[in-house]
């Protein structure tokens, strides 16, 4: 039997053609195309045919339709791919376990201190080995800090991230060196400190990867230091940056009860098996409890800690940012996928005589729906493979556009569960659009269709549900571009804030003199001289220095005490923001002097000593009095007065978006107490031009006072306060990517109905003009069908989007999620676009010949 | 000419299909292929029905109860299934042809056409 797939009895009928063929002298090749030509391209499947089968059919029935196929390949691809790249980038920052050993088991320990008004904040020395030795939950602790070193003595100098630890913490995180060895608990003893471990990445670039600088001594903040050991290359803790780790040394002061207070570790532990994150807390609880009654006097605002895990501290705030992501993301797909179905849907009508003869062959409906389905799932396939092709090359576009402060942002590759959710999504994408038209189809009338031979008016059924499929493309197209004009509205009111200084033409870097090469006076004379030699160059209008810089991440709070009011309640203590600035800080930013006058030269270490407060600090201490003249002091024991000289304009500090806050500033050359350290300063310096082409001259300029000081984070201001809007600029991006996105295809999709019903009604429209209709009217008739359609799934779109956005609230500045005026524009562009897309195809019915249009009939 | 041809084949077969098979199978039970080699001898092919459209045809047919099919082997041949007339197939088979011998003789009327 030659065709021994087909029912029996058509088989026999196809093999007795054969037969007769060949009987009357055709060839075999002839006679076989001539019965294949009788089968026009129909096939027929048996009830149970294998699913190998339904997948060559399907493919050969995509074959005969290239050109649908590759349109919906194509959105698919992006769609999916759009979906992975992002799904990618919330794997690796959200739910990829941290690259440590038993990751699920490190937690961060942080201290609340309720009177202050502090959460979340790092440890004392004392306290870490108190929590040690109290605790019942974890294994072990160990604590950190972040810092930087001056690494100098080999080549250019340069300022290092790096981290001072306990010996406890590569134990704990399963780390150890590639090369060398780890520290041990003999390192973190006072005076056998000075050892440190490289990372792979300083190693090659500092040390051109050799295994010899194990042993070898280099220098850190001027000291001599002994290279211990190299970590692999795939090691990061805390951050990407940091490059070097040193341990903390415990000296008597640093674990005294009189540095109870001075907090500046992260605590990590590592939870005993079978140890919750709960039960930790409550056994830490217990610890601070002890604490509180054991140092009454210093916890009498009372005191208590946070137990996190440490995937959640890393990623904190950054992991809702990108689930709306994700869900926008997923809303364009749902919108390809509305379309995709309702491309389907036209082409099921197309292919309903193929359907009626498969089922008059004996196929049922479930079978129909089977191999439909099939087809469906065939697109989803080649889409979903080609959306991962997407999402390499969209992921390296992400990777790029990213805010550079996102944790964990080198980690972000295509994994094995990228691909499992790209196949998954692929599948579920398939069923969801090729279901409901292969249920459709299936549904066919079969002696209606066969009698019919060729044309019909469409059934009322698949009319409603492209209408319906439409309007929810228009819906989801509005949520989303609601959601990026909210978006975009407070990007633009964010970026209209003034940052309290003029950002331009300001230059930024980082100088820290290390304290062993450096007394305090003498770092003094390096910043006068410097100052001095900078100022005589052309080009340059201004500098000046501070210690923590807007929009570098540093800064620091401080408790002080106003004349006349030495014995505060614990609660009204002054504790506000500190600066210490040197002479001309204020010109070289332009931050405005509102009264009185900024540090000079002649405010030295031997004048008397001089303030300036901000306008919000003025505000709060002296609501109704000038505050010139006042005094304040930063110690009740050594009571040394500063005298306030001035009121300064507030400015932004960590971001645009933050109330300015009081501020204090103090000249860099009177410090607070006896035996002062150098301090690390930015320097600000103001040029003529473009900032960045300065900052050769300000390292030449250096280097020809102290050819082993090093300066770092050179930055422009302007790519500070950039920088600061990374992450908000990144989500503003991607949404408005895909509200673009979403709009194009809803509007594809309604075009489609209306050039769809255009075709289908042109008999109609033919009578309508041959009778005397003005096209316009016609015109007018199909755009306000179009329309009704949009301005229905707009007005569900606006209920949806009332109910969605609220979950936008925490990126939002300065508009509500509900904002009247960025819902009226929207509503009116899509309303513009929608008219555009339903003009278009409604134009060409004009063009109806309706003699053509009768004579179809 | 070619299209013209192709339009009245196929108004034809909508129109006439039904009526043909029921002919066809009145006097003596026929199988499929054998119907479709009788149409297109004795209109001398003019009228042609491929696989496609002939055996959904007979299957609705079956179906309506005009025709029924039965499966018989015959010596040295292959099995076949032939379909011969029931009694209500016959009695429809008598009103088409009248219907259209009416109708035939109204489009004769009016186009001048001379009955066979």
């Amino acid at each position: 039997m030659l065709w021994k797939h087909l029912p029996d009895e058509i088989a026999h009928h196809l093999q007795d053609m054969y037969d007769d063929l060949r009987a009357r002298g055709v060839s075999d090749e002839a006679a076989r195309r001539a019965v294949a030509a009788e089968l026009d391209g129909i096939t027929f499947d048996r009830p149970l045919s294998d699913i190998g089968g339904d997948v060559r059919y399907a493919f050969r029935a995509l074959r005969k339709n290239v050109g649908f196929a590759a349109v919906v390949v194509l959105t698919l691809a992006l769609g999916i791919g759009a979906n992975a790249a992002i799904f990618s980038v919330v794997n690796a920052v959200v739910l990829r376990p941290l690259p440590y050993r038993d990751a699920d088991r490190l937690v961060v320990i942080r201290d609340n201190l309720p009177a202050s008004g502090l959460r979340d904040i790092v440890i004392s020395a004392v306290e870490y080995l108190d929590y040690r030795a109290r605790n019942h939950v974890f294994d072990e602790m160990a604590a950190y800090d972040t810092t930087a070193f001056n690494l100098t003595g080999r080549g250019e100098p340069e300022r290092l991230d790096g981290a001072v630890t306990t010996a406890s913490l590569l134990p704990i995180l399963g780390a150890s060196p590639a090369l060398g060895r780890a520290f041990d608990e003999t390192d973190n003893q006072a005076g056998r400190d000075r050892v440190a471990l490289l990372s792979h990445a300083l190693w090659q670039r500092r040390f051109a990867g050799d295994p010899r600088v194990v042993g070898t001594l280099i220098t850190l903040e001027g000291r001599g230091v002994e290279v211990i050991g190299v970590m692999p290359p795939s090691f990061r803790f805390p951050d990407d940056s940091v490059e070097l780790w040193m341990p903390i040394a415990f000296d008597a002061d640093l674990v005294s009860e009189n540095n109870r207070g001075s907090r500046s570790y992260t605590a990590l532990g590592r939870l005993k098996p079978g140890v919750t994150i709960a039960q930790a807390q409550a056994d830490m609880n217990a610890v601070t409890g002890t604490l509180v009654r054991d140092y009454r006097e210093q916890y009498r605002g009372g005191f208590s800690t946070t137990v996190r895990g440490l995937q959640t501290d890393i990623v904190g705030d950054t992991g809702r940012g990108l689930f709306v992501l994700l869900g926008a993301v997923g809303v364009v797909l749902l919108i390809a996928c509305a379309n995709i179905a309702n491309l389907l849907l036209v082409r099921a009508h197309g292919r309903r005589k193929e359907v009626a003869i498969r089922t008059a062959l004996g196929a049922n409906r479930a079978r129909i729906v089977r191999q439909l389905l099939t087809e469906s799932l065939v697109l989803a396939a080649i889409g979903g493979g080609c959306g991962l092709l997407v999402a390499v090359w969209g992921l390296d576009l992400l990777v790029a556009i990213a805010p550079a402060d996102t944790p964990r942002l080198t980690e972000i590759s295509l994994d094995r569960r990228v691909i499992t959710f790209t196949a998954a999504v692929s599948m579920i994408t398939g069923v969801f659009f090729g279901l409901a038209p292969a249920l459709h189809a299936a549904r066919v009338d079969l002696n209606e269709t066969l009698k019919e031979g060729g044309r019909t008016p469409g059934s009322g059924g698949r009319h409603r549900a492209r209408r319906l499929l439409v309007a929810a493309e228009v819906a989801m197209a509005l949520v989303l571009l609601v959601a990026a004009g909210l978006l975009i509205n407070s990007f633009a009111r964010v970026q209209d804030v003034a940052p309290g200084f003029d950002a331009s033409h300001l230059l930024t870097l980082r100088i820290a003199p290390p304290p062993a090469t450096y007394s305090f006076a003498k770092s003094q004379q390096f910043f006068d001289e410097l100052f001095e030699r900078l100022r005589a160059r052309p080009g340059i209008e201004g500098v000046g220095a501070v210690n923590a810089l807007p929009f570098s991440g540093s800064g620091g709070d401080r408790t002080f005490y106003l004349e006349g009011r030495l014995n505060p309640r614990p609660e009204e203590k002054p504790d506000e923001q500190v600066r210490f600035a040197s002479a001309g800080y204020f010109a070289a930013m332009k931050i405005p002097v509102r009264r009185g006058r900024e540090f000079t030269a002649r405010d030295s270490q031997d004048a008397p000593q001089v303030a300036i407060v901000n306008e919000a600090l003025a505000r709060k201490y002296w609501p109704d009095d000038d505050p010139i003249g006042k005094r304040l002091t930063f110690s009740r024991q050594d009571v040394k007065w500063y005298q306030i000289v001035g009121v300064a304009g507030n400015l932004k500090h960590r971001s645009l978006e933050i109330a300015d806050v009081p501020e204090v500033y103090v000249p860099v050359a009177q410090p607070l107490f006896a035996g002062p350290s150098p301090r690390p300063m930015f320097l600000v310096v103001r040029t003529a031009g473009d900032p960045m082409t300065a900052a050769a001259e300000v390292r030449e300029v250096v280097a020809s006072i102290d050819p082993n000081q090093p300066v770092s984070n050179i930055r422009s201001m302007e790519q500070r306060i950039g920088a600061s809007l990374g992450s908000r600029r990144f989500t503003m991006l991607l949404i408005g990517v895909f509200a673009a996105l979403a709009l194009v295809l809803a509007s594809i999709g309604i075009y489609g109905v209306v050039a769809y019903t255009v075709r289908e009604r042109s008999h109609e429209i033919g009578v309508r003009l041959a009778l005397g209709a003005q096209p316009r009217n016609v015109v007018a008739m199909l755009v306000g069908q179009g329309m009704t359609l949009a301005s229905g799934g707009a007005a569900a779109g606006i209920v949806l989007a009332v109910a969605l956005t609220r979950v936008m609230t925490g990126l939002l500045f300065g508009v509500s999620a509900t904002d009247p005026a960025t819902f009226a524009v929207i509503t009116a562009g899509l309303a513009l676009v929608a008219i555009i897309a339903c003009y278009l195809p409604a134009r060409r019915a004009t063009a109806v010949n309706p003699v053509t249009a009768l004579r179809n009939e | 000419m070619q299209h013209i041809k192709q339009m009245l084949d196929r108004e034809l077969k909508k129109g006439s299909a039904e009526l043909l098979i029921l002919s066809l199978v009145e006097d003596q039970p026929r199988h499929g292929y054998d119907l479709s080699k009788l149409i297109e001898a004795r209109s001398d092919g003019v009228l042609k029905f491929r696989v496609a459209s002939l055996y959904p045809l007979l299957y609705r047919l079956e179906k309506r109860g005009w025709i029924q099919g039965r499966w018989i082997e015959k010596a040295r041949q292959r099995r076949r299934r032939y379909y011969r007339l029931t009694p209500t197939g016959a009695q429809v088979l008598k009103s088409q042809r009248s219907t259209w011998r009416e109708f035939a003789q109204a489009i004769n009327r009016i186009t001048g056409i001379e009955p066979a």
